[in-house]
């Protein structure tokens, strides 16, 4: 079956999610696990790229909204960037954009954090 | 042939050897003594056929409550012990010289009652010799042992060609010599000393002796001139002669039994171990498909391998979630198996692949801060394996310093073999468990989502309103409904939870609830759905959202008033073209501020003749082919459009037969749920264009 991946890294501040393949009921714990240890690590500052991202489910989307309160009550965010279109469309049925920040590709969301920062 | 098998009822048996007896009573009490040789002859034949009526008895008496070989050889012994019995006391209470059978009547009965005991117990001794002849043989000797009766029987008759001539006597020798030799092949026939313990094995030996001895007198008192032999010889020439031969039988039988026993003796407890395995095995067969508790078994797998192996202790290790937990010990602390399990696993570094056996250096160099507690020179480390991945280890430890060998080894790793076969059968039951468990909660779901939903769709003049849904395997949480808000006013929703099964039906049901209390009282769609939004964002899960779109038809004017809450674009066909209209809407439990107000955008469609408006969830444009291609919004549009002469119950029909067809390589993962109106305001009746 379609398989799901998820990676994390550190870009200064911020912390990078790459997520791949298919995202739904069945692999949206891994990207919870993903999401834990950032804020176990106190890391708030989240950028998800979705470049390798083929699909995601009501699941899927339920993770970013059960993390986002967390990230945005300790002066973070979560902030999308890479979106294909399909996917894209999905979160803008759903009105994601209008709660969410989203951005072409990853430099100018983790530009973003550090804007704030700067403020 | 066979000799000892008649057609005769067991019962009747003993009557017969019982009616003989006393046949043979009444005769020696009439004819007290005489040398005619009609009496001989007479006296011969009834005193045969009360032996064998006897023996026929006795075989089945014998054969039925053989319960060991060692029980029956015991019998034998006491039985011999008492002829020798009879002997001495006889010499003891009568004078030899003087004493005749015949002397007076007492010592008519008295002869005639030793006599009898004699009768049965030759029978007896004779039974068990047949019973233990035949114990354990592969090949039926059967002809053997006849040929041997068949010169008894001679030598038993032979005495009467005595008492015609005294000189005639060399067939009596002739039979005698031959009966002798066959005696000695069949004696060899020992087989099933091989099957008894060490220790039985031993007793058996004694036995042997003090048996060998016992026969061995017994015969020479046959030769002599003594009393039981005087009473005997009185009784039945033949008898006396049969007798002395089955005493030699046994001198030579117990003989046999102790070289063979003997020569056993060094093999026995390799012999024990060997009949111990297979016993285990097989237990363990039976116990591997009987038992479904793991935990059970491992303690018969740990119990087997410390009998079998040699072993002072055992206990079983198996992985959980990529941490050792001990499930079984024997014959060792619990702390001590666990820390000592830990530490060689440690020290092992993951070669754990095949069997493993440390010896006493290797042992003391991982157990460098606890050598007191863990004294074993050696210890076996077997893996457990399901499908080529370690589950666990079965340990055997030995304190002294004598190390496993191969058969050893072999025994445990089939134990562990055994362990993991147990292992995976638990799981699989576990899992089989689990996922009835599911199933039974997708029923319940499926029923409660069947009761949420509509039973039928409202009919109206100016409106054919058609609904269809078919719900995944793994139940969603989509829900459409009607709610006749006045008689010129219908509210239509159509939502879709987030998620599946139990948990999707009952924010479904809550759902319902809300829409069916708030749109009698709230008419503006709008406002109601921020209500709604309002509510359920106080009683859903942070990451549980609800999309639907809810819309206000007046069946009077055609109008639709609408808003779209994150669901699936609303798809209007009019004038053979497609239309999707995506209000600006967030999904429900999304955010419960004033955002969620501000960016809900109401919106009005005024419908025309055989306008037809589409709800639908997300199931419908998500459903895949084998592909992976998605059945898309185009596809799904071009339908509508090419079948919107019909009436929509045909429409829906279309729509799920193309949908069915697109995707019947795939499993439906998601319910499909559709809702087709046609407005129909000239009052034509569907169909007609």
């Amino acid at each position: 079956m379609a398989d799901f991946n998820v990676n994390v890294r550190g870009v200064g501040s911020v912390s990078v999610i790459d997520v791949k393949g298919y995202l739904d009921a069945h692999t949206a714990p891994q990207l919870e696990n993903a999401f834990n240890q950032l804020i176990d690590g106190s890391k708030y500052k989240v950028v998800v790229n979705f470049n390798d991202l083929s699909y995601i489910s009501s699941a899927g989307l339920g993770v970013f909204m059960a993390y986002v309160e967390t990230m945005r009550e300790n002066k973070g965010d979560i902030k999308f960037s890479n979106m294909q279109d399909g996917v894209y469309n999905i979160f803008d049925l759903l009105g994601f954009p209008m709660l969410y920040e989203f951005y072409k590709n990853e430099n100018e969301a983790i530009e973003k954090f550090k804007e704030s920062i700067s403020k | 042939m066979n000799l000892f098998s008649p057609n005769i009822a067991k019962s009747r048996k003993l009557e017969y050897s019982i009616g003989f007896s006393i046949l043979l009573f009444i005769f020696k009490i009439l004819f007290s003594s005489s040398d005619s040789f009609l009496y001989h002859f007479a006296n011969e034949f009834i005193v045969f056929f009360t032996l064998y009526f006897w023996l026929l008895y006795l075989i089945d008496f014998v054969h039925t409550k053989l319960s060991s070989p060692l029980q029956l050889v015991l019998n034998v012994g006491i039985l011999a012990a008492l002829f020798f019995f009879f002997v001495a006391m006889s010499t003891i209470i009568f004078d030899l010289k003087t004493f005749t059978p015949h002397q007076n009547f007492i010592t008519s009965i008295f002869s005639l009652i030793i006599s009898f005991i004699c009768f049965i117990a030759a029978a007896y001794i004779f039974s068990s010799f047949r019973e233990l002849f035949f114990l354990r043989q592969k090949r039926d000797p059967k002809t053997y042992f006849n040929t041997m009766i068949v010169f008894f029987v001679f030598l038993f008759f032979s005495n009467l060609l005595i008492k015609i001539d005294q000189e005639f006597d060399y067939p009596k020798n002739a039979f005698y010599i031959v009966a002798l030799i066959l005696i000695s092949i069949n004696s060899l026939r020992v087989a099933w000393i091989a099957f008894l313990t060490k220790r039985q094995k031993i007793y058996l030996l004694i036995l042997s002796v003090v048996l060998g001895i016992l026969f061995g007198f017994n015969f020479s008192f046959s030769l002599d001139e003594n009393i039981l032999t005087k009473i005997l010889v009185d009784l039945s020439p033949g008898f006396h002669s049969v007798l002395s031969l089955m005493m030699i039988y046994g001198t030579i039988y117990f003989g046999v039994i102790f070289f063979t026993t003997l020569f056993h003796l060094p093999t026995a407890e390799a012999f024990d171990r060997k009949a111990e395995e297979v016993t285990s095995f097989r237990d363990l067969t039976k116990l591997v498909t009987q038992v479904l508790d793991f935990k059970e078994l491992a303690n018969t797998i740990t119990q087997v391998t410390t009998k079998v192996c040699n072993s002072d202790s055992a206990w079983l290790v198996v992985i959980d979630k990529e941490e050792y937990d001990l499930v079984s010990i024997n014959n060792i602390g619990y702390v001590e198996a666990d820390e000592l399990s830990l530490k060689i696993l440690e020290s092992l570094n993951d070669e754990t692949e095949s069997l493993i056996t440390l010896n006493r250096d290797m042992t003391e160099v991982s157990l460098k801060n606890d050598l007191r507690k863990f004294n074993f020179s050696w210890i076996v480390i077997a893996p457990l394996k399901i499908h080529e991945k370690q589950k666990g280890f079965l340990f055997a430890a030995r304190q002294k310093d004598f190390p496993f060998d191969d058969d050893d080894k072999k025994a445990i790793e089939a134990f562990s073999d055994y362990a993991s076969v147990a292992m995976e059968n638990a799981m699989l039951i576990e899992e089989s468990i689990e996922k009835e468990r599911l199933e039974k909660e997708l029923d319940v779901a499926r029923e409660v989502q069947y009761k949420i939903l509509p039973s039928e769709t409202p009919k109206y003049k100016n409106v054919d309103i058609s609904a269809m849904f078919i719900p995944a395997f793994e139940v969603g949480g989509d829900y459409y409904d009607f709610f006749e808000l006045d008689d010129d006013q219908l509210g239509v929703v159509m939502a879709d939870v987030s998620g599946k099964g139990i948990s999707a039906a009952f924010i479904m049901a809550e759902v319902k609830g809300v829409f069916k209390s708030l749109s009698s009282v709230i008419f503006d769609p709008h406002d109601l759905l921020v209500k709604v939004n309002a509510i359920l964002s106080e009683s859903l899960d942070s990451k549980n959202f609800v999309t639907a779109i809810y819309g206000v038809l007046n069946l009077k004017s055609g109008k639709f008033n609408f808003v779209r809450c994150g669901h699936t674009p609303l798809i209007l066909i009019s004038e053979g073209r497609a239309e999707r209209f995506t209000p600006m809407g967030m999904g429900l439990g999304l955010d419960n501020s004033e955002k969620f107000s501000d960016t809900l955008k109401q919106m009005e469609i005024q419908l025309k003749n055989n306008d037809i408006l589409t709800l639908y969830t997300d199931g419908i444009p998500e459903s895949q082919n084998a592909h992976l291609e998605d059945f898309g919004y185009e596809r799904f549009e071009n339908i509508l459009i090419e079948n919107s002469y019909l009436s929509t119950d045909e429409i829906s029909n279309k729509v799920m037969a193309n949908l069915t067809t697109f995707s019947k390589d795939n499993m439906q993962n998601d319910d499909i749920t559709l809702l087709i109106m046609k407005w129909i305001s000239n009052n034509k009746i569907v169909g007609e264009n």
